[in-house]
């Protein structure tokens, strides 16, 4: 085993992702929730939302189809893909997200540690929208088996 | 504590990975291709976790519309192979001075088995 070099204070660029209603539709399809909310339009803005919302978890789209994906964070953090686990995931949602909007979004490793033979990783995520407003922020904890 | 109606999927297939990969971006091989999942010592190619905590955000969304929730943190317990059916399971713990309901959700397989706990909080 090589040493592990620190990756705390590494970063991605920001990247930027357009909201488009099909991606809605097609991530709230994968996860199989039939949500009307998700899937249409008119049925969205008559219950009071400005578009169709996103899912809870779709930041994941934003990274990976944005601008941080697997293969990019792989990289980013020098680990081998297939000893990568996802030990933790969370989200702290400041105001909704909607098709339509313009998200931009920078990663970056905020703490590793060593377990045993462990290391965890936790990436934050700050996302925000064309008006410059905090939308959301998420942690993830990457574990490298 | 107050339970929330649980949300039963349907059994997870090796089609749906694909979906869910094509959909999230997340297209590390060890979730669509077996030859790749065995060589990691795997019987099987495993599902996202983040499919599983998708699930368990279908059901959040179900139980509370979108703009309430505040946070959802969850924790990845047991992989998951095609075939297993998940069951979404949510409970009210508290309910805060701000009018915060704090949760908890578990998703569990046929066997009971857990495959991810979380936390979440709802604003009223």
């Amino acid at each position: 085993m090589g040493a592990i070099q620190n990756k705390v204070g590494i970063e991605t660029k920001p990247f930027t992702f357009t909201v488009e209603r099909g991606k809605v539709r097609e991530f709230a399809n994968a996860i199989g929730d039939d949500n009307p909310i998700y899937h249409d339009v008119a049925f969205a803005k008559k219950n009071g939302y400005g578009d169709l919302p996103v899912p809870p978890t779709f930041a994941t789209v934003i990274d990976m189809w944005g601008g941080a994906s697997f293969e990019d964070l792989i990289e980013l953090l020098e680990v081998d893909p297939l000893k990568v686990l996802h030990g933790e995931q969370s989200y702290e949602y400041m105001k909704p997200i909607y098709a339509g909007d313009t998200i931009t979004a920078l990663m970056k490793v905020v703490d590793q540690k060593e377990k045993g033979s462990l290391t965890l990783f936790t990436l934050e995520t700050l996302y925000r929208n064309e008006r410059n407003e905090n939308v959301l922020l998420a942690r993830s904890v990457v574990i490298e088996r | 504590m107050s339970a929330l109606k649980p949300l039963t999927k349907k059994p997870i297939t090796h089609s749906q990975l694909v979906k869910y990969a094509g959909a999230s971006g997340d297209f590390n091989p060890i979730h669509t291709v077996v030859p790749v999942a065995k060589e990691a010592g795997l019987p099987d190619v495993i599902a996202h976790g983040m499919l599983v905590m998708g699930m368990a955000g279908q059901a959040l969304t179900t139980w509370f519309r979108p703009e309430q929730l505040k946070s959802f943190h969850v924790r990845f317990k047991k992989m998951t192979l095609p075939g297993e059916s998940l069951t979404v399971k949510g409970f009210i713990t508290e309910e805060t001075d701000e009018n915060v309901l704090i949760g908890e959700v578990v998703v569990v397989n046929e066997k009971d088995e857990k495959k991810l706990s979380g936390t979440f909080h709802i604003q009223m």
